[in-house]
Protein backbone atom coordinates (compact mmCIF):
# COMPACT_ATOMS: atom_id res chain seq x y z
CA UNK A 1 0.00 0.00 0.00
CA UNK A 2 2.54 2.67 0.51
CA UNK A 3 5.39 3.86 -1.72
CA UNK A 4 7.41 5.09 1.10
CA UNK A 5 8.13 2.01 2.68
CA UNK A 6 11.12 0.74 1.76
CA UNK A 7 10.87 -3.17 1.87
CA UNK A 8 13.62 -5.09 3.37
CA UNK A 9 14.96 -8.18 1.55
CA UNK A 10 13.17 -10.73 2.66
CA UNK A 11 15.55 -13.29 4.76
CA UNK A 12 15.52 -16.18 2.40
CA UNK A 13 15.63 -19.06 5.36
CA UNK A 14 12.39 -17.45 6.99
CA UNK A 15 9.91 -19.78 7.16
CA UNK A 16 6.57 -18.82 6.45
CA UNK A 17 4.06 -20.99 8.74
CA UNK A 18 0.88 -18.69 8.65
CA UNK A 19 -1.52 -21.89 8.56
CA UNK A 20 -1.54 -22.03 12.88
CA UNK A 21 -2.40 -18.69 14.20
CA UNK A 22 0.00 -17.74 17.11
CA UNK A 23 -1.27 -17.23 20.62
CA UNK A 24 -0.02 -13.48 20.05
CA UNK A 25 -2.59 -13.08 17.47
CA UNK A 26 -5.99 -13.99 19.30
CA UNK A 27 -7.17 -11.70 22.36
CA UNK A 28 -9.62 -13.99 24.55
CA UNK A 29 -11.67 -11.59 26.53
CA UNK A 30 -12.59 -12.87 30.42
CA UNK A 31 -16.32 -13.55 31.18
CA UNK A 32 -16.64 -13.58 26.79
CA UNK A 33 -16.22 -16.46 24.22
CA UNK A 34 -15.39 -13.96 21.43
CA UNK A 35 -12.25 -14.68 19.97
CA UNK A 36 -10.98 -11.75 17.70
CA UNK A 37 -8.15 -12.94 14.96
CA UNK A 38 -5.58 -9.97 14.01
CA UNK A 39 -3.85 -11.10 10.62
CA UNK A 40 -1.84 -8.25 8.56
CA UNK A 41 -1.04 -7.93 4.51
CA UNK A 42 2.10 -7.01 2.74
CA UNK A 43 0.41 -3.82 2.00
CA UNK A 44 0.39 -2.91 5.54
CA UNK A 45 -3.34 -3.52 6.17
CA UNK A 46 -4.64 -5.21 9.59
CA UNK A 47 -8.22 -7.01 9.89
CA UNK A 48 -9.46 -8.06 13.24
CA UNK A 49 -11.41 -10.49 12.63
CA UNK A 50 -14.38 -11.51 15.07
CA UNK A 51 -15.26 -15.14 14.37
CA UNK A 52 -18.67 -14.85 15.98
CA UNK A 53 -20.23 -11.59 13.79
CA UNK A 54 -18.06 -12.34 11.15
CA UNK A 55 -17.23 -8.91 11.14
CA UNK A 56 -13.34 -7.97 10.07
CA UNK A 57 -12.49 -4.55 11.43
CA UNK A 58 -9.98 -3.07 8.49
CA UNK A 59 -7.23 -0.43 9.79
CA UNK A 60 -3.53 0.28 8.30
CA UNK A 61 -0.58 -1.12 10.72
CA UNK A 62 1.66 1.23 13.01
CA UNK A 63 4.34 1.15 10.72
CA UNK A 64 2.30 2.29 7.98
CA UNK A 65 1.12 4.92 9.61
CA UNK A 66 5.17 6.11 10.64
CA UNK A 67 6.04 5.70 7.02
CA UNK A 68 3.27 7.90 5.42
CA UNK A 69 3.72 10.79 7.76
CA UNK A 70 0.96 12.79 8.69
CA UNK A 71 -2.43 12.12 7.14
CA UNK A 72 -4.48 15.05 5.69
CA UNK A 73 -7.30 13.46 4.34
CA UNK A 74 -9.06 9.77 4.33
CA UNK A 75 -11.57 8.84 1.94
CA UNK A 76 -13.48 5.36 2.45
CA UNK A 77 -15.85 2.88 1.21
CA UNK A 78 -19.85 3.70 0.72
CA UNK A 79 -21.61 1.02 3.37
CA UNK A 80 -22.77 -1.71 1.52
CA UNK A 81 -19.96 -1.92 -1.26
CA UNK A 82 -19.21 -5.21 -1.85
CA UNK A 83 -15.30 -6.23 -2.22
CA UNK A 84 -13.07 -8.43 -3.15
CA UNK A 85 -9.64 -9.50 -2.20
CA UNK A 86 -7.48 -7.20 -3.34
CA UNK A 87 -10.07 -4.63 -4.61
CA UNK A 88 -9.43 -0.74 -4.46
CA UNK A 89 -11.29 0.65 -1.06
CA UNK A 90 -10.39 3.97 -0.42
CA UNK A 91 -7.35 5.97 -0.42
CA UNK A 92 -5.30 7.58 2.54
CA UNK A 93 -3.20 11.11 1.91
CA UNK A 94 -0.98 12.28 3.65
CA UNK A 95 1.92 14.99 3.20
CA UNK A 96 3.59 12.40 1.60
CA UNK A 97 2.24 10.78 -1.29
CA UNK A 98 -1.39 9.55 -1.76
CA UNK A 99 -1.96 5.99 -1.24
CA UNK A 100 -4.75 3.42 -2.07
CA UNK A 101 -6.04 0.98 0.22
CA UNK A 102 -6.93 -2.20 -0.76
CA UNK A 103 -9.51 -4.55 1.03
CA UNK A 104 -7.59 -7.52 2.47
CA UNK A 105 -10.66 -9.30 2.61
CA UNK A 106 -13.80 -10.52 0.17
CA UNK A 107 -17.20 -9.18 1.44
CA UNK A 108 -19.54 -6.51 2.18
CA UNK A 109 -18.68 -3.08 4.17
CA UNK A 110 -21.12 -2.77 6.59
CA UNK A 111 -19.91 0.17 8.14
CA UNK A 112 -17.14 2.60 7.84
CA UNK A 113 -15.49 5.30 10.38
CA UNK A 114 -16.74 8.34 9.96
CA UNK A 115 -14.60 10.12 12.81
CA UNK A 116 -12.20 10.15 10.18
CA UNK A 117 -14.18 12.50 7.72
CA UNK A 118 -12.77 14.96 10.65
CA UNK A 119 -9.84 13.73 12.65
CA UNK A 120 -7.59 12.01 9.44
CA UNK A 121 -4.73 12.19 12.03
CA UNK A 122 -6.46 9.09 14.31
CA UNK A 123 -4.90 7.04 11.77
CA UNK A 124 -1.22 8.19 13.09
CA UNK A 125 -2.36 8.73 16.80
CA UNK A 126 -4.35 5.22 16.67
CA UNK A 127 -4.09 3.46 13.57
CA UNK A 128 -4.97 0.01 14.73
CA UNK A 129 -7.74 0.91 16.69
CA UNK A 130 -9.51 4.28 16.88
CA UNK A 131 -8.38 4.79 13.96
CA UNK A 132 -10.20 1.76 11.98
CA UNK A 133 -11.43 2.42 8.28
CA UNK A 134 -13.99 0.20 8.11
CA UNK A 135 -16.04 -3.17 8.57
CA UNK A 136 -16.00 -5.81 6.22
CA UNK A 137 -18.73 -8.79 6.53
CA UNK A 138 -16.30 -11.49 5.58
CA UNK A 139 -18.22 -13.35 2.31
CA UNK A 140 -15.27 -16.06 2.91
CA UNK A 141 -13.83 -16.60 5.99
CA UNK A 142 -11.60 -19.06 5.36
CA UNK A 143 -9.21 -16.47 3.21
CA UNK A 144 -8.04 -15.25 7.06
CA UNK A 145 -5.88 -18.23 7.30
CA UNK A 146 -4.04 -16.65 4.03
CA UNK A 147 -3.02 -13.80 5.70
CA UNK A 148 0.09 -13.04 7.41
CA UNK A 149 0.67 -13.57 11.16
CA UNK A 150 2.43 -10.50 12.82
CA UNK A 151 6.01 -11.71 13.18
CA UNK A 152 5.46 -13.17 9.36
CA UNK A 153 4.35 -9.16 8.24
CA UNK A 154 6.90 -7.94 10.75
CA UNK A 155 9.55 -10.27 8.57
CA UNK A 156 8.63 -8.53 5.46
CA UNK A 157 10.11 -5.19 5.78
CA UNK A 158 12.45 -4.95 9.07
CA UNK A 159 15.76 -5.66 8.16
CA UNK B 1 3.28 23.38 -33.20
CA UNK B 2 5.59 23.73 -31.31
CA UNK B 3 9.25 22.24 -32.51
CA UNK B 4 12.28 21.01 -30.60
CA UNK B 5 16.12 21.39 -31.05
CA UNK B 6 16.42 17.73 -30.04
CA UNK B 7 18.75 14.66 -30.71
CA UNK B 8 15.95 12.43 -30.66
CA UNK B 9 13.54 10.57 -33.73
CA UNK B 10 9.91 11.15 -34.10
CA UNK B 11 7.51 8.25 -32.80
CA UNK B 12 6.36 7.42 -36.48
CA UNK B 13 9.57 5.48 -36.77
CA UNK B 14 9.16 3.68 -33.66
CA UNK B 15 6.48 0.81 -32.49
CA UNK B 16 5.05 3.05 -29.62
CA UNK B 17 2.95 -0.11 -28.30
CA UNK B 18 2.56 -3.69 -28.59
CA UNK B 19 -0.56 -5.29 -28.49
CA UNK B 20 -0.56 -8.78 -26.87
CA UNK B 21 -1.23 -11.76 -29.07
CA UNK B 22 -4.23 -13.43 -28.65
CA UNK B 23 -7.92 -12.54 -27.69
CA UNK B 24 -6.85 -10.20 -25.24
CA UNK B 25 -6.24 -6.40 -27.02
CA UNK B 26 -4.32 -4.92 -24.16
CA UNK B 27 -2.01 -2.28 -25.42
CA UNK B 28 1.03 -1.57 -23.07
CA UNK B 29 4.02 1.16 -23.59
CA UNK B 30 7.08 -0.13 -24.28
CA UNK B 31 9.37 2.71 -23.94
CA UNK B 32 11.42 4.26 -20.87
CA UNK B 33 11.29 7.92 -22.04
CA UNK B 34 8.17 9.39 -23.23
CA UNK B 35 8.02 13.52 -23.91
CA UNK B 36 4.59 14.72 -25.08
CA UNK B 37 4.23 17.73 -27.32
CA UNK B 38 0.68 18.10 -26.13
CA UNK B 39 -0.65 20.84 -24.91
CA UNK B 40 -3.81 19.41 -23.67
CA UNK B 41 -3.56 19.29 -19.95
CA UNK B 42 -6.68 16.39 -20.45
CA UNK B 43 -4.45 14.28 -22.53
CA UNK B 44 -1.68 14.93 -20.73
CA UNK B 45 -3.17 13.59 -17.73
CA UNK B 46 -4.75 11.00 -19.22
CA UNK B 47 -2.04 9.50 -20.97
CA UNK B 48 0.27 9.39 -18.12
CA UNK B 49 -2.19 8.05 -15.75
CA UNK B 50 -2.42 5.59 -19.29
CA UNK B 51 1.74 4.90 -18.63
CA UNK B 52 1.13 4.49 -14.98
CA UNK B 53 -1.35 1.50 -15.16
CA UNK B 54 0.15 -0.78 -18.05
CA UNK B 55 3.99 -0.02 -18.39
CA UNK B 56 5.72 -2.88 -17.11
CA UNK B 57 5.82 -2.82 -13.21
CA UNK B 58 9.66 -3.14 -12.48
CA UNK B 59 10.73 -0.99 -15.37
CA UNK B 60 11.76 3.03 -14.33
CA UNK B 61 9.99 5.46 -16.97
CA UNK B 62 9.77 9.21 -17.19
CA UNK B 63 7.22 11.65 -19.07
CA UNK B 64 7.69 15.29 -19.81
CA UNK B 65 4.92 17.54 -20.95
CA UNK B 66 3.70 21.24 -20.70
CA UNK B 67 0.24 22.22 -20.46
CA UNK B 68 -1.89 25.04 -22.31
CA UNK B 69 -2.51 27.47 -19.52
CA UNK B 70 -4.84 25.94 -16.64
CA UNK B 71 -5.21 25.49 -12.99
CA UNK B 72 -4.60 22.06 -11.23
CA UNK B 73 -5.74 20.98 -7.93
CA UNK B 74 -5.03 18.03 -5.98
CA UNK B 75 -7.36 14.97 -6.13
CA UNK B 76 -8.68 15.70 -2.51
CA UNK B 77 -9.11 20.10 -3.00
CA UNK B 78 -11.68 22.15 -3.07
CA UNK B 79 -11.97 24.30 -6.07
CA UNK B 80 -13.97 26.90 -4.57
CA UNK B 81 -11.32 27.31 -1.76
CA UNK B 82 -8.21 26.97 -3.98
CA UNK B 83 -9.16 28.56 -7.31
CA UNK B 84 -9.91 31.96 -8.51
CA UNK B 85 -12.89 30.79 -10.81
CA UNK B 86 -14.31 33.88 -11.93
CA UNK B 87 -11.02 34.68 -12.99
CA UNK B 88 -10.25 31.83 -14.73
CA UNK B 89 -13.58 31.67 -16.26
CA UNK B 90 -13.01 35.56 -17.65
CA UNK B 91 -9.93 34.47 -18.83
CA UNK B 92 -10.74 31.21 -20.70
CA UNK B 93 -8.58 29.57 -18.21
CA UNK B 94 -9.78 25.95 -17.61
CA UNK B 95 -9.21 24.24 -13.79
CA UNK B 96 -8.60 20.50 -13.53
CA UNK B 97 -9.09 18.07 -10.54
CA UNK B 98 -5.50 15.90 -10.96
CA UNK B 99 -5.43 12.17 -9.85
CA UNK B 100 -2.13 12.64 -6.84
CA UNK B 101 -2.38 14.76 -3.91
CA UNK B 102 -1.06 17.85 -3.17
CA UNK B 103 -1.64 21.57 -3.63
CA UNK B 104 -2.73 23.82 -6.72
CA UNK B 105 -0.79 24.57 -9.36
CA UNK B 106 -0.53 27.13 -12.51
CA UNK B 107 0.22 25.65 -15.73
CA UNK B 108 1.36 27.52 -18.93
CA UNK B 109 3.94 27.04 -21.82
CA UNK B 110 6.52 28.73 -19.62
CA UNK B 111 6.57 25.80 -17.11
CA UNK B 112 7.61 22.07 -17.88
CA UNK B 113 5.94 19.17 -16.46
CA UNK B 114 7.75 16.17 -15.24
CA UNK B 115 6.68 12.45 -14.18
CA UNK B 116 8.96 9.66 -12.50
CA UNK B 117 7.14 6.48 -12.42
CA UNK B 118 8.57 3.17 -10.37
CA UNK B 119 8.35 0.43 -8.75
CA UNK B 120 6.24 1.00 -5.26
CA UNK B 121 8.82 -1.30 -3.41
CA UNK B 122 11.67 1.59 -4.24
CA UNK B 123 10.04 4.31 -4.30
CA UNK B 124 12.23 7.42 -2.60
CA UNK B 125 10.41 10.70 -3.06
CA UNK B 126 14.04 12.21 -1.90
CA UNK B 127 15.69 10.05 -4.40
CA UNK B 128 13.30 11.28 -7.55
CA UNK B 129 13.72 14.91 -6.40
CA UNK B 130 17.36 14.53 -6.71
CA UNK B 131 17.39 13.51 -10.09
CA UNK B 132 15.59 16.32 -11.06
CA UNK B 133 17.73 19.04 -8.80
CA UNK B 134 20.74 17.22 -10.60
CA UNK B 135 19.17 18.33 -13.83
CA UNK B 136 18.41 21.94 -12.76
CA UNK B 137 22.38 22.18 -11.41
CA UNK B 138 23.04 21.23 -14.61
CA UNK B 139 22.10 24.35 -16.34
CA UNK B 140 24.46 26.41 -14.12
CA UNK B 141 21.48 27.29 -11.61
CA UNK B 142 22.33 27.10 -7.93
CA UNK B 143 19.27 24.98 -6.46
CA UNK B 144 18.23 22.81 -3.19
CA UNK B 145 15.23 21.06 -2.57
CA UNK B 146 13.70 22.22 1.10
CA UNK B 147 12.23 20.47 3.77
CA UNK B 148 8.92 19.83 2.08
CA UNK B 149 10.86 18.30 -1.29
CA UNK B 150 10.11 21.20 -3.20
CA UNK B 151 12.78 22.41 -5.51
CA UNK B 152 14.22 25.73 -4.69
CA UNK B 153 16.27 28.68 -5.94
CA UNK B 154 17.34 31.63 -3.44
CA UNK B 155 14.75 30.63 -1.07
CA UNK B 156 11.74 30.47 -3.67
CA UNK B 157 9.73 27.70 -4.71
CA UNK B 158 10.42 27.29 -8.62
CA UNK B 159 8.48 23.38 -8.77
CA UNK B 160 5.62 21.78 -7.04
CA UNK B 161 5.65 17.84 -6.68
CA UNK B 162 2.88 15.26 -6.02
CA UNK B 163 3.04 11.86 -5.27
CA UNK B 164 0.32 8.66 -6.02
CA UNK B 165 1.05 5.04 -5.12
CA UNK B 166 -1.26 1.85 -6.21
CA UNK B 167 -0.31 -1.59 -5.35
CA UNK B 168 2.76 -1.72 -7.26
CA UNK B 169 3.49 1.36 -8.85
CA UNK B 170 4.16 4.54 -7.92
CA UNK B 171 4.97 8.15 -9.33
CA UNK B 172 6.45 11.54 -8.23
CA UNK B 173 5.14 14.38 -10.56
CA UNK B 174 6.04 18.38 -10.19
CA UNK B 175 5.71 21.45 -12.32
CA UNK B 176 9.10 23.49 -12.95
CA UNK B 177 8.63 26.87 -13.45
CA UNK B 178 10.92 28.05 -16.77
CA UNK B 179 8.92 31.31 -17.89
CA UNK B 180 5.64 31.56 -16.44
CA UNK B 181 3.87 34.56 -15.91
CA UNK B 182 3.77 34.62 -12.60
CA UNK B 183 0.98 37.23 -12.13
CA UNK B 184 -1.29 35.68 -13.72
CA UNK B 185 -0.23 32.63 -11.50
CA UNK B 186 -0.50 34.72 -8.07
CA UNK B 187 -4.35 36.23 -9.45
CA UNK B 188 -5.94 32.68 -10.26
CA UNK B 189 -4.82 31.30 -7.17
CA UNK B 190 -5.47 33.76 -5.42
CA UNK B 191 -8.75 33.28 -3.26
CA UNK B 192 -10.49 35.24 -0.55
CA UNK B 193 -12.71 32.79 1.32
CA UNK B 194 -11.88 32.53 5.37
CA UNK B 195 -14.89 31.59 6.10
CA UNK B 196 -14.98 28.63 4.32
CA UNK B 197 -13.62 25.89 6.17
CA UNK B 198 -12.68 22.40 4.51
CA UNK B 199 -12.06 19.01 5.26
CA UNK B 200 -9.79 18.09 2.54
CA UNK B 201 -6.41 19.26 1.44
CA UNK B 202 -5.15 22.59 1.58
CA UNK B 203 -2.66 24.04 -0.44
CA UNK B 204 0.32 25.34 1.25
CA UNK B 205 1.09 28.88 0.00
CA UNK B 206 5.03 29.84 -1.18
CA UNK B 207 6.73 32.40 -3.05
CA UNK B 208 7.74 31.30 -6.25
CA UNK B 209 10.41 32.00 -9.28
CA UNK B 210 11.28 30.94 -12.45
CA UNK B 211 14.57 29.47 -13.26
CA UNK B 212 14.82 32.44 -16.26
CA UNK B 213 15.88 34.39 -13.61
CA UNK B 214 18.83 32.61 -13.08
CA UNK B 215 19.73 31.83 -16.36
CA UNK B 216 20.07 33.77 -19.61
CA UNK B 217 19.69 30.22 -21.68
CA UNK B 218 17.56 28.28 -20.08
CA UNK B 219 14.69 26.86 -21.85
CA UNK B 220 11.88 23.97 -21.85
CA UNK B 221 14.01 21.99 -24.61
CA UNK B 222 17.59 22.88 -22.17
CA UNK B 223 14.91 21.44 -19.23
CA UNK B 224 13.79 18.48 -21.08
CA UNK B 225 17.33 17.36 -22.10
CA UNK B 226 18.65 17.52 -18.83
CA UNK B 227 16.21 15.86 -16.83
CA UNK B 228 16.12 12.78 -19.66
CA UNK B 229 20.16 12.62 -19.39
CA UNK B 230 19.48 12.35 -14.99
CA UNK B 231 17.08 9.95 -15.86
CA UNK B 232 18.90 7.69 -17.77
CA UNK B 233 21.86 8.38 -15.44
CA UNK B 234 20.60 7.42 -12.03
CA UNK B 235 18.21 4.51 -13.71
CA UNK B 236 20.69 3.03 -16.51
CA UNK B 237 18.09 3.32 -18.91
CA UNK B 238 19.51 3.65 -22.64
CA UNK B 239 16.24 4.35 -24.75
CA UNK B 240 16.11 6.84 -26.95
CA UNK B 241 12.73 9.18 -25.94
CA UNK B 242 9.26 8.61 -27.38
CA UNK B 243 7.60 12.02 -28.82
CA UNK B 244 4.08 11.36 -28.72
CA UNK B 245 0.86 14.09 -29.51
CA UNK B 246 -2.86 13.76 -29.03
CA UNK B 247 -3.27 13.39 -32.98
CA UNK B 248 -1.61 10.25 -32.92
CA UNK B 249 -3.40 6.59 -33.07
CA UNK B 250 -2.98 6.51 -29.35
CA UNK B 251 -4.63 8.67 -28.25
CA UNK B 252 -7.55 6.72 -29.22
CA UNK B 253 -6.64 4.45 -26.69
CA UNK B 254 -10.21 3.63 -24.83
CA UNK B 255 -8.75 4.21 -21.25
CA UNK B 256 -7.22 7.18 -22.24
CA UNK B 257 -10.15 8.54 -23.94
CA UNK B 258 -12.39 7.66 -21.14
CA UNK B 259 -10.14 9.37 -18.89
CA UNK B 260 -10.13 12.45 -21.20
CA UNK B 261 -14.13 12.47 -20.86
CA UNK B 262 -13.99 12.13 -17.25
CA UNK B 263 -11.62 14.70 -15.85
CA UNK B 264 -13.76 17.82 -16.68
CA UNK B 265 -17.14 15.78 -15.83
CA UNK B 266 -19.31 17.63 -12.76
CA UNK B 267 -18.88 14.20 -11.01
CA UNK B 268 -14.76 14.27 -11.11
CA UNK B 269 -14.44 17.68 -10.77
CA UNK B 270 -17.07 19.04 -8.88
CA UNK B 271 -18.73 15.80 -6.81
CA UNK B 272 -15.07 14.98 -5.30
CA UNK B 273 -14.70 17.69 -3.66
CA UNK B 274 -14.37 16.74 0.31
CA UNK B 275 -16.93 18.33 2.96
CA UNK B 276 -17.30 21.52 3.44
CA UNK B 277 -18.36 24.09 5.95
CA UNK B 278 -19.18 28.20 4.47
CA UNK B 279 -20.66 31.16 6.77
CA UNK B 280 -21.53 34.36 5.27
CA UNK B 281 -23.20 37.01 6.56
CA UNK B 282 -24.98 40.08 5.13
CA UNK B 283 -26.65 43.28 6.10
CA UNK B 284 -30.25 43.36 5.03
CA UNK B 285 -32.74 46.27 5.66
CA UNK B 286 -34.71 44.11 8.10
CA UNK B 287 -31.39 42.96 9.40
CA UNK B 288 -28.97 40.65 9.00
CA UNK B 289 -29.02 37.31 7.44
CA UNK B 290 -26.29 34.64 8.49
CA UNK B 291 -25.97 31.65 6.25
CA UNK B 292 -24.32 28.12 7.18
CA UNK B 293 -24.05 25.88 4.14
CA UNK B 294 -23.07 23.02 4.83
CA UNK B 295 -21.71 20.53 1.90
CA UNK B 296 -20.12 17.21 0.59
CA UNK B 297 -19.13 16.00 -2.77
CA UNK B 298 -20.38 18.54 -4.27
CA UNK B 299 -23.76 18.89 -3.14
CA UNK B 300 -25.30 20.96 -0.25
CA UNK B 301 -26.40 18.59 3.01
CA UNK B 302 -28.11 21.31 4.76
CA UNK B 303 -28.51 25.22 4.65
CA UNK B 304 -29.08 26.98 7.99
CA UNK B 305 -30.42 30.45 7.87
CA UNK B 306 -30.63 32.89 10.43
CA UNK B 307 -32.61 36.40 9.91
CA UNK B 308 -35.11 34.22 7.16
CA UNK B 309 -37.59 31.64 7.54
CA UNK B 310 -36.44 28.14 6.93
CA UNK B 311 -38.35 27.38 3.50
CA UNK B 312 -35.27 28.48 1.43
CA UNK B 313 -32.83 26.71 3.50
CA UNK B 314 -34.73 23.67 2.96
CA UNK B 315 -35.28 23.94 -0.63
CA UNK B 316 -31.29 24.01 -1.00
CA UNK B 317 -30.87 20.47 0.47
CA UNK B 318 -29.55 17.83 -2.02
CA UNK B 319 -28.61 20.32 -4.57
CA UNK B 320 -25.33 20.57 -6.50
CA UNK B 321 -23.25 23.73 -4.62
CA UNK B 322 -22.89 26.76 -7.49
CA UNK B 323 -25.10 25.19 -10.41
CA UNK B 324 -28.91 25.66 -9.29
CA UNK B 325 -31.50 27.26 -11.50
CA UNK B 326 -34.28 29.50 -9.99
CA UNK B 327 -36.58 26.62 -11.03
CA UNK B 328 -35.37 23.91 -8.88
CA UNK B 329 -36.08 25.20 -5.81
CA UNK B 330 -40.12 24.91 -5.76
CA UNK B 331 -40.44 27.63 -3.13
CA UNK B 332 -41.83 31.09 -3.53
CA UNK B 333 -39.48 33.16 -4.03
CA UNK B 334 -40.30 36.79 -3.15
CA UNK B 335 -40.27 39.20 -0.87
CA UNK B 336 -37.27 38.83 1.39
CA UNK B 337 -36.27 35.32 -0.02
CA UNK B 338 -35.81 36.74 -3.55
CA UNK B 339 -32.93 38.96 -2.21
CA UNK B 340 -31.32 36.29 0.27
CA UNK B 341 -31.85 34.16 -2.67
CA UNK B 342 -30.15 36.27 -5.25
CA UNK B 343 -27.21 36.88 -2.58
CA UNK B 344 -26.57 33.57 -1.47
CA UNK B 345 -26.52 32.13 -5.50
CA UNK B 346 -23.71 35.23 -6.21
CA UNK B 347 -21.48 33.92 -3.73
CA UNK B 348 -21.86 30.34 -4.14
CA UNK B 349 -21.96 30.40 -8.16
CA UNK B 350 -18.77 29.01 -9.87
CA UNK B 351 -19.63 30.85 -13.05
CA UNK B 352 -20.45 34.27 -13.87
Amino acid sequence: MFSTIRQAARARTMSLTTARTSPSNIMRIPGCRTIVTKKYTEEHEVVAFDDETGLGAVSITHHAQESLGDVVFVELPAVGTKVSKGDQIGAVESVKAASDIYAPVSGIVTEVNEALNSEPGLLNRSPEEKGWLCKIKLSAPEEINALLTLESYKATWEA
Amino acid sequence: MISFSFRYVPSAARRLYTTASGASSVITPTHSIYLSTSTNPYFNLSFEDWLFRHAPQKEPLLLLYRDAPCVVIGRNQNPWKEVNLRAARAQGIPWIRRRSGGGTVYHDLGNTNFSIHVPRTTFDRGATAQVILRAVRALGIDADVNERNDICVGGEKASGSAYKIVSGRAYHHGTMLITTRLETLGDLLRVDKDTMITKGVASVRSPVCNLAQFSKKVSHEMFVNAVVDSFKAEYGVHDEPCIVNDTDDLARIGYIQRGMAELPSWDWAFGQTPEFEYTIKKPFVWGDVTAHIHARHGVILSCTLQGLDSELGKALEGKRYGFIEDEELGVDLSGRREVVWAWLNEEMKSYD
